[in-house]
């Protein structure tokens, strides 16, 4: 029962994975059949976004208290599905608004997903499993977002030779034919659904809660360097995704690559975070020092950018090192947040860094575009490395500053973050051994004395170290 | 004979135009960065206004160096370019034999002597296929050729330093193909894309062809150019790539057809294009079509000739290279789509300009990536400084 409900689990995301990415997998097709320019296309993931500022809030609000964790999906899955079906209808009829209204749609189905789909991992797999279905769910995503790139040419090339020509009518059907992957997605919700109320009945099983809490007040009391953590995340992002949006037209352009080798690169960043996600976030949680592999991170993918900018080098080694620092940095940075913060606010600063990274990249989308259509590709890459720089460098240079002042140890020690702050992340009672009923069972001698220790403020062995809740929040999609 | 005198006075123009056009003097790039004086002259030396096509001499003088360029529509459009060392030479036409046609010798650059080098570009044939297939490769499936020559070319207008000219034919329907010569007397850059960079050694040819008709609906375009390069034929083609497509946004390469000095890699003179023609008059970036060109291939001295009045006039024995541009790949839109084709060239001796990066790159640069390093070090100062001061504490303090 477990195996299939973790396969469900995992598989009912990548519907809307596979979707999100259509427009960039279509790129050429899109701009000539529909006679856009680059800033209209780009519009389409601007549109994505714009829910999301304001629902990442209340995801959590709404999947607890209003429709439950099942109606919630299932509701949710519905939305991308129906998202996608009025972004192909836009497609065949030729009206960039329906286009737009469809992915405002998915967009809103889209990102409450990840919370559900979280939700029902913590619920049904506790203890050692979770970081595994976390990896699978993380890597499936990523499986979804590569065979969509790789596929969706080849799909709109069939469709043109059944259609007779290519123009919207075959860019709407191609579409149509990716909202396949989404009523898959809606049936396995549906049938996850099933699943959990029959577990509900039978092992007494409550329906999961996805725990978060958002209370705006709490906003007050985050930490000036949560603010630059926040700062450093939408510097970050708006330079992976716009360009990977934008990035199939550039390799033909500039390195004469065919358009299925352009795809295919563009997709190497999302098929080396389905491997990379699980190891770098092993290796970060047993060094610690996230802020460290954050700044590697950041350097990484300045230099890749500059490779592409730059030099004509072959785009595998820069896409691929793009790759890498992208697995990297989510590994290191989201569970940063989870140091700063106690664990009553930890969804409301989840929800604003989300929110405030859609923004960023609803916003930063139509520059981008804008960019391109007047000025060309490498202003758009010279553009990209200075978001990085002025965003992600500077911001994390100030806070190496701050808490190389605030920190007591030598050597950055504390950039391990276990001791630093009187905020300790108590542990889930998911770590502990079975469900619910352990809250009951008396307290072994281990724990009792790690409670004592954490009020303390001391620092605790690696073997204790509690940022598994941070794994909860590991943003699917970004 | 009467009619004659009365047009006397206003048919021969003599534009004395000094232009001070002020470009941004920081676009160092690897041209001569001195100015010119252009001086244009419609028809020198022409008593009546010659009939089927206009002579253009625009004297472009240096310090110690005079560019003669000739554009003429006598026969197919030609444009010539000739060097001397000295900046009092000029050209001397002699109307008769250059109308005539049949001998060489009836436009000569004067002191013969002082000519350093001389090129020409000659348009010669605008060929339409059939891409039925959507494939791009202009093997079959040609339709007649247009000979540039025959078609009914307007008068050649002025204005700037610029001088357009059309040509009609029955077949085009109310479609034209134009040609717009533009001198320059300093570096710069065009304001319409693909903006090539100029220098006062160069001089740029725009074509378009503005609403052909199209004799099927999966037509694509070639043009046919062929070269005269002096004593150094124009016989090879290089690419070079380059990093900066600021003003001709997604092209990356610029193609050459130089002519080599015997066989070295300097040049002496060079037709220099980039790979993109544009679909619409204000173009967009979507409106971008790549274009392709083939090897150039020697051809017969004598058609040419006989083709073009300028080359009759002052090549005696001209070696002659051709190429063909051809328009579109495959699946890019048909000429049909918009019946709006514009492509640009630049022309000229010495070596090509070559393309820099605007200061505007550079500053981000160096502001975006100067700064983390200069924070970086200015940080771990201050954090080693605040560590001296305040000491590092033991993690226990003694209670009492």
């Amino acid at each position: 029962m477990c195996f299939l409900v973790n396969h469900l689990n995992v598989f009912f995301f990548s519907g809307s994975y596979f979707c999100y990415d259509n427009p960039a997998a279509l790129q050429t097709q899109v701009i000539q059949d529909l006679n856009l320019n680059t800033a209209k296309f780009m519009q389409l993931y601007a549109w994505y976004s714009w829910p999301n500022v304001v629902l990442c809030f209340f995801g959590g609000f709404l999947l607890d208290r209003v429709f439950g964790i099942r109606l919630g999906t299932i509701i949710f899955s519905l939305f991308v599905c129906v998202g996608q079906v009025i972004f192909a209808a836009g497609a065949w009829y030729d009206l960039f608004w329906l286009m737009e209204l469809g992915r405002f749609v998915f967009g809103i189905g889209g990102e409450s997903l990840a919370v559900a789909q979280n939700t029902y991992a913590v619920n049904w797999f506790k203890g050692k499993e979770l970081n595994l279905v976390f990896g699978l769910q993380l890597s499936m995503a990523r499986l979804g977002s590569t065979v969509n790139m790789n596929i969706m040419g080849w799909v709109y090339n069939k469709v043109a030779v059944v259609v007779g020509s290519p123009g919207p009518t075959t860019l709407g059907a191609s579409l149509m034919i990716a909202a396949v992957t989404c009523l898959f997605s809606l049936v396995c919700a549906l049938v996850l659904g099933v699943l959990d109320k029959r577990a509900e009945r039978i092992l007494h099983k409550e329906e999961g809660k996805t725990g978060e809490v958002i209370k705006l007040t709490d906003v007050k009391d985050f930490p000036l360097t949560l603010w630059l953590v926040f700062i450093i995340c939408v510097g970050y992002y708006v330079a992976i995704f716009p360009f990977i949006g934008l990035g199939q037209v550039f390799f033909i352009e500039k390195f004469n690559f065919s358009p299925a080798e352009a795809r295919a690169v563009n997709s190497i960043v999302y098929i080396i975070s389905a491997p990379a996600s699980p190891v770098l976030g092993f290796v970060v949680d047993k060094t610690g020092r996230n802020v460290v592999w954050v700044m590697m991170a950041v350097v990484a993918t300045l230099a890749a950018h500059m490779m592409l900018a730059f030099t004509f080098w072959n785009p595998w080694i820069a896409m691929s090192l793009l790759g890498v620092s992208y697995s990297l940095l989510a590994c290191a940075l989201w569970p940063m947040v989870a140091f700063m913060v106690p664990e009553h606010q930890l969804g409301t600063a989840y929800g604003f860094m989300q929110s405030i990274q859609n923004l960023g990249l609803a916003l930063i989308a139509m520059a981008a575009g804008a960019i391109l259509d007047s000025r060309g590709y490498l202003v758009l890459e010279v553009f990209f490395c200075a978001c990085i720089c002025t965003f992600a460098a500077h911001v994390l240079v100030i806070m190496i500053i701050i808490l190389g002042c605030l920190c007591e140890h030598r050597c950055f020690g504390c950039l391990r973050w276990s001791g630093c702050y009187s905020y300790r992340a108590k542990r889930r009672p998911i770590k502990q051994t079975q469900g619910d009923f352990a809250r009951l069972a008396p307290m072994s001698a281990f724990g009792l004395r790690n409670r004592y220790l954490s009020r303390l403020g001391a620092q605790l062995p690696d073997h204790c170290s509690t940022h598994l809740s941070s794994l909860a929040y590991r943003s699917v999609l970004k | 004979m009467a009619a004659a005198g009365t047009m006397r006075g206003d048919r021969v123009f003599v534009v004395l135009l000094i232009l001070r056009l002020s470009f941004c003097p920081c676009l160092v790039g690897a041209t001569n960065e001195y100015k010119r004086q252009l001086t244009l002259q419609l028809n020198p030396n022409s008593t009546s206004l010659p009939p089927g096509g206009d002579l253009l001499h625009v004297r472009a003088v240096g310090d110690n160096d005079t560019l003669h360029f000739l554009w003429c529509s006598q026969g197919a459009p030609t444009l010539l370019i000739v060097h001397t060392n000295t900046s009092s030479s000029s050209v001397q036409v002699n109307w008769t034999q250059f109308l005539s046609r049949n001998v060489s010798g009836g436009l000569s650059v004067e002191p013969q002597s002082s000519i350093q080098y001389s090129i020409a570009v000659v348009f010669s044939r605008l060929l339409e296929y059939d891409d039925a297939n959507d494939t791009a490769m202009p093997d079959s499936d040609f339709f007649p050729p247009y000979e540039l020559q025959n078609l009914n070319w307007t008068r050649l207008e002025l204005f700037d330093a610029k001088a357009q000219l059309c040509g009609e034919t029955p077949e085009f329907g109310n479609g034209s193909l134009c040609l717009t010569l533009s001198v320059f007397d300093s570096d710069g850059r065009a304001e319409s894309w693909p903006r090539l960079l100029h220098s006062a050694n160069s001089s740029q040819l725009e074509v378009w062809l503005d609403g052909i008709m199209p004799r099927s609906a999966n037509s694509r375009f070639l043009l046919e150019m062929q070269a005269v390069g002096g004593d150094f034929p124009l016989s090879r083609v290089d690419v070079r790539q380059f990093i900066d497509d600021e003003f001709t946004p997604s092209i990356f390469k610029v193609s050459q057809w130089v002519s080599p000095v015997k066989g070295g890699s300097d040049v002496s003179g060079y037709v220099q294009w980039k790979p993109v023609a544009y679909r619409q008059s204000n173009p967009a970036l979507e409106d971008a079509t790549p274009c392709r060109y083939s090897d150039p291939q020697t051809q017969d001295g004598n058609a040419t000739a006989a083709s073009s009045a300028l080359i009759q006039a002052f090549f005696s024995q001209p070696n002659i290279t051709g190429l063909n541009v051809s328009f579109g790949l495959a699946g890019e839109p048909f000429y049909n789509s918009t019946r709006f084709l514009s492509w640009t060239m630049l022309v000229g001796v010495g070596a090509p300009p070559v393309d820099t990066f605007s200061p505007i790159v550079l500053a981000i640069m160096a502001v975006g990536l100067g700064t983390p390093m200069i924070l970086l070090l200015v940080g771990g100062v201050l954090v080693c400084l605040h560590k001296r001061r305040h000491g590092s504490p033991a993690t226990y303090q003694p209670i009492n």
